[in-house]
């Protein structure tokens, strides 16, 4: 076991090494870091300016240097600037070029500056993700009690009149892509037009202050995506495990229909969809880019949008690693979770 | 020279005339007899009319507003390029006069002006009794640095210069000497070589925010030193950025009765998408919205919005770069290709399409009615027929032009309906559009794009920031010798009818190198929940954020 999770964090190590590599020579293209030049110096500046603006800030080594700095293994440079200024990578906020650290990267916890914000991205970072952690955790209270309860309860008589209807409704709710769904909330419930305003079409007040008018329409609109996939995925299970021998044996027995589906069949039922509700983190990280930038909810998916379309270098990294980090940390928890579900499997 | 307050500047009787004789409108008398010195009282009184009573009676001490808009972040104030950045700054960083809606320019940090007869003398007397909110009195000395700030031609992305380009010295890029006197404590004057008639309307445009002694543009926020009734409480770039009433500072507008009613003022950024504005107004979340547009202003007037519009000269250009290189040609240097482009377009159809009717069909000068010297000069007919005649003859037939524009509403829409009419006409045309957030990181580089441009009191004030050769904002390359001696004669003429047929020529130049498509002038407007008052959308987007309270 012990070994299987060693092995299984090395991996997540490699992966965000790979990503952060790939996102970092994208990132360093040099029509990339014009634009940044321009962004962060001035809207109009010469090429020559231009060369020399990343070339005192140390975007012009070669780009190995670049990424060693970046992670800290590598000392961060200290540049002699065109305009006879010293600056260093690791002097920040005015500091001595002499005081300060020799390695500044993400080993020792650095996580650079965001271009755009202005401001430190491993806080960014935190503060975005504790926002989205909020909608995360309410998706995740409405989504998956609904799938469980909508797929065990067609799933209890397979082809009955509630199977058809629920299958119906959980094939359509995810067929219909969060920016389709969204959209239709935010037109019936948050405006006057269908004189259904129940709801607030924006959930920019629910970063300080979230309450069931302002929130519940994003979280909706991400839970029903992701329901209808657990939901059938539960039924399929579901049915399967009430053909079994030993639930015939019971109904044989004369047992009640809801002493079967809650006693024998619901834990059993119940593997499956467990892995993929831990599958379903890394999707609602998709979804929240595109919710949080049609409620203009501010958490991480909006900073990932604006820290690509502005290409903030450090902020997109930071971004990255997270992302992989939540990914194969789900993966990871699901493994181990299926071994204490199901005995019949076994992790070297 | 003369001093106001005991008898009037010569050239406003003069002006007193025209308006009487109907030369002038109200406006353009107000604009032009304020500017060399007039108080407004007086202008007022030269119609033979009293100054509007401004309505502060009605307003409650206290509260809190929030307004819907971006929120950009802050930067040396002479790089400012949007005048969002000032509804942030101008809490703390006032200005030395202020531009209103009817024309006027009001002193501010000045107590009051005095231009000579040719306007090559400027006296600015320094209001008295201003302390910056560290207690350090607010004297001649800040009035004559920020001035030789704003001259400073060293400084990157300093459009200031380009105001004050009369004082200053090409060969330093700094100001003359001896164009900037401080003559005491309290009086400033400014000595020109040759006649300038924008100064103080260059001293109200956003840009020039007065700034400290020792000002540090990387710290403004940490350590806000200013002259305003505001201190900056959080400024979160995309998302929020707070003002609060600075307790410990007695500015000198209390005194003054100017107001700064509101204890705080909340600017919330919900992107560029106006629907999501609208979700905001109906959910509550916000008060006012910084600016509506297109079809919004109908949808936020159902929604019980209360509308503010102002006529002005904002527009959107639509402009070939003449210095832009493609596969090694330079497509739109060749006058025979932008004429084509401005014969392809009929303006009336981008104002239909593009702003929904609202505003005024113009003639691709950049120079309109709304301003005091504007002459009738007749546009380019609108001829497709022709249009792709030239472009044979230019060689350019096959080109594929990429015309870009912003992703947003109405500056899309308008340059959607452009790209639509060259391709009736023939042309080969493909459209890129941009996301706000890095359109505008080169936007005076694009081969062929459209950029917004806000209003400017006086005609030759455009001119000289969009389209003198090598002008930091001069996007469309345009580069003509002749034109810049014009300009310059122009700017030497305080008196409108004399510089009109100046302008004259200047407005046959534009139109006949087809330097830029300007389809139309917009009326511009703002919208509030009931219960706001003196929120009303200034014609040039200035902040005179102090004015707005909550109604008694």
């Amino acid at each position: 076991m012990v070994s299987f999770i060693l092995r299984r964090i090395g991996i997540m190590v490699l992966t965000a090494l790979c990503l952060t590599f790939i996102v970092f020579w994208l990132t360093n293209l040099f029509p990339n870091l014009e634009k940044l030049a321009k962004t962060q110096g001035n809207f109009r500046m010469s090429d020559d300016a231009v060369l020399s603006y990343l070339g005192n800030n140390g975007y012009l080594q070669p780009l190995p240097v670049k990424y060693g700095q970046w992670l800290g293994v590598l000392p961060g440079y200290v540049i002699a600037g065109t305009d006879g200024q010293m600056r260093a990578r690791c002097a920040t906020g005015g500091q001595d070029i002499v005081d300060a650290a020799r390695f500044c990267g993400i080993l020792q916890g650095n996580w650079g500056y965001s271009t755009v914000f202005r401001e430190d991205a491993g806080s960014i970072i935190a503060t975005r993700l504790g926002l989205t952690g909020k909608l995360m955790f309410w998706v995740m209270l409405v989504m998956v009690p609904g799938a469980l309860i909508i797929g065990v309860m067609a799933g209890m008589n397979e082809g009955s009149r509630t199977d058809r209807s629920l299958s119906t409704v959980s094939i359509l709710s995810t067929a219909t892509p969060e920016y389709v769904s969204g959209v239709v909330f935010i037109s019936v419930f948050g405006t006057a037009t269908f004189g259904m305003q129940w709801f607030k079409g924006t959930a920019t007040a629910a970063m300080d202050d979230a309450n069931f008018e302002n929130f519940f329409l994003p979280v909706l609109t991400i839970a029903l995506y992701g329901m209808g996939y657990i939901a059938r995925m539960t039924r399929a299970s579901m049915t399967e495990v009430m053909t079994a021998q030993y639930i015939r044996t019971a109904r044989l027995k004369g047992v009640a229909f809801s002493q079967i589906v809650l006693r024998h069949a619901l834990r059993n039922a119940l593997i499956a969809p467990f892995t993929v509700i831990m599958l379903q983190f890394p999707f609602l990280l998709n979804g929240v880019v595109i919710v949080e930038t049609l409620f203009n909810y501010k958490g991480f998916g909006w900073t990932l949008v604006q820290a690509a379309s502005n290409n903030d270098i450090e902020l997109l990294l930071g971004v990255s690693i997270v992302s992989v980090f939540v990914v194969l940390t789900t993966q990871l928890i699901s493994d181990i979770g299926y071994v204490f579900l199901n005995p019949r499997i076994r992790i070297a | 020279m003369t001093k106001h307050d005991q008898s009037l500047h010569p050239i406003a009787l003069q002006y007193a005339q025209d308006e009487k004789a109907g030369k002038l409108s109200r406006r353009e008398f107000m604009a032009r007899t304020t500017a060399i010195g007039v108080s407004v009282t007086a202008a007022y009184g030269l119609l033979g009319l009293a100054a509007p009573a401004r309505a502060n009676a009605h307003m409650q001490q206290g509260g809190t507003v929030r307004m819907q808009m971006e929120v950009r972040a802050v930067k040396e104030p002479r790089a400012f390029d949007w005048p969002q950045i000032t509804y942030v700054t101008a809490g703390w960083l006032e200005y030395l006069v202020e531009y209103n809606n009817d024309g006027t320019f009001q002193p501010m940090l000045l107590e009051s002006w005095d231009v000579n007869d040719n306007a090559t003398t400027y006296v600015l007397n320094v209001r008295q009794g201003v302390t910056w909110n560290d207690g350090t009195p607010f004297t001649a000395q800040d009035v004559a640095r920020n001035i030789a700030g704003w001259c400073d031609t060293t400084v990157e992305g300093n459009s200031m210069a380009a105001r004050f380009s009369a004082i200053i010295n090409p060969e330093t890029g700094q100001a003359l000497d001896g164009a900037i006197e401080v003559i005491d404590d309290h009086t400033v004057q400014l000595n020109l070589p040759a006649p300038d008639i924008t100064l103080i309307a260059g001293m109200s445009d956003y840009p020039a925010a007065i700034t400290p002694a020792g000002f540090n543009p990387d710290t403004m926020l940490e350590n806000p030193v200013g002259t305003g009734p505001y201190l900056p409480e959080t400024v979160e770039v995309g998302i929020k950025a707070t003002l609060v009433r600075n307790e410990n500072h007695d500015w000198w507008g209390y005194a003054a009765g100017k107001g700064a009613y509101l204890d705080r003022i909340e600017y919330i950024d919900y992107g560029t998408d106006p629907s999501a504005w609208v979700a905001a107004a109906a959910a509550d979340e916000v008060d006012i919205i910084y600016e509506t547009v297109g079809d919004f202003v109908d949808i936020f007037n159902s929604i019980g919005f209360e509308e503010s519009s102002v006529a002005s000269s904002s527009t959107i250009c639509i402009r070939p770069n003449q210095r832009a290189e493609i596969d090694g040609v330079r497509p739109y240097a060749d006058k025979r290709v932008r004429q084509a482009i401005a014969m392809a377009v009929d303006n009336a159809v981008c104002l239909e399409l593009g702003y929904a009717g609202r505003g005024e069909v113009a003639r691709n000068q950049h120079v309109g009615p709304m301003h005091p010297a504007w002459a009738d000069v007749p546009a380019m007919p609108h001829d497709p027929a022709r249009a792709l005649e030239l472009l044979q003859e230019a060689g350019m037939a096959d080109f594929e032009m990429d015309l870009i524009s912003i992703d947003d509403d109405w500056r899309k829409n308008t340059t959607d309906a452009v790209a639509a009419q060259l391709r009736d006409a023939g042309f080969n045309v493909k459209r890129t559009v941009i996301p706000g957030a890095t359109f505008w990181g080169d936007w005076t580089e694009y081969p062929f794009s459209s950029t917004d441009w806000n209003h400017r009191p006086i005609d030759t004030q455009t001119l000289g920031l969009a389209y003198r050769s090598g002008e930091a904002w001069n996007e469309s390359g345009f580069a003509n010798a002749e034109f810049d001696a014009l300009l310059a004669e122009a700017n030497a003429i305080p008196d409108a009818d004399s510089r009109r047929v100046v302008m004259q020529r200047l407005q046959e130049i534009m139109t006949d190198e087809g330097v830029t498509l300007q389809p139309y002038w917009r009326t511009i407007y703002r919208h509030a929940k009931p219960g706001f008052v003196g929120w009303d959308m200034n014609i040039a987007y200035l902040p005179h954020i102090y004015k707005i309270g909550i109604a008694a």
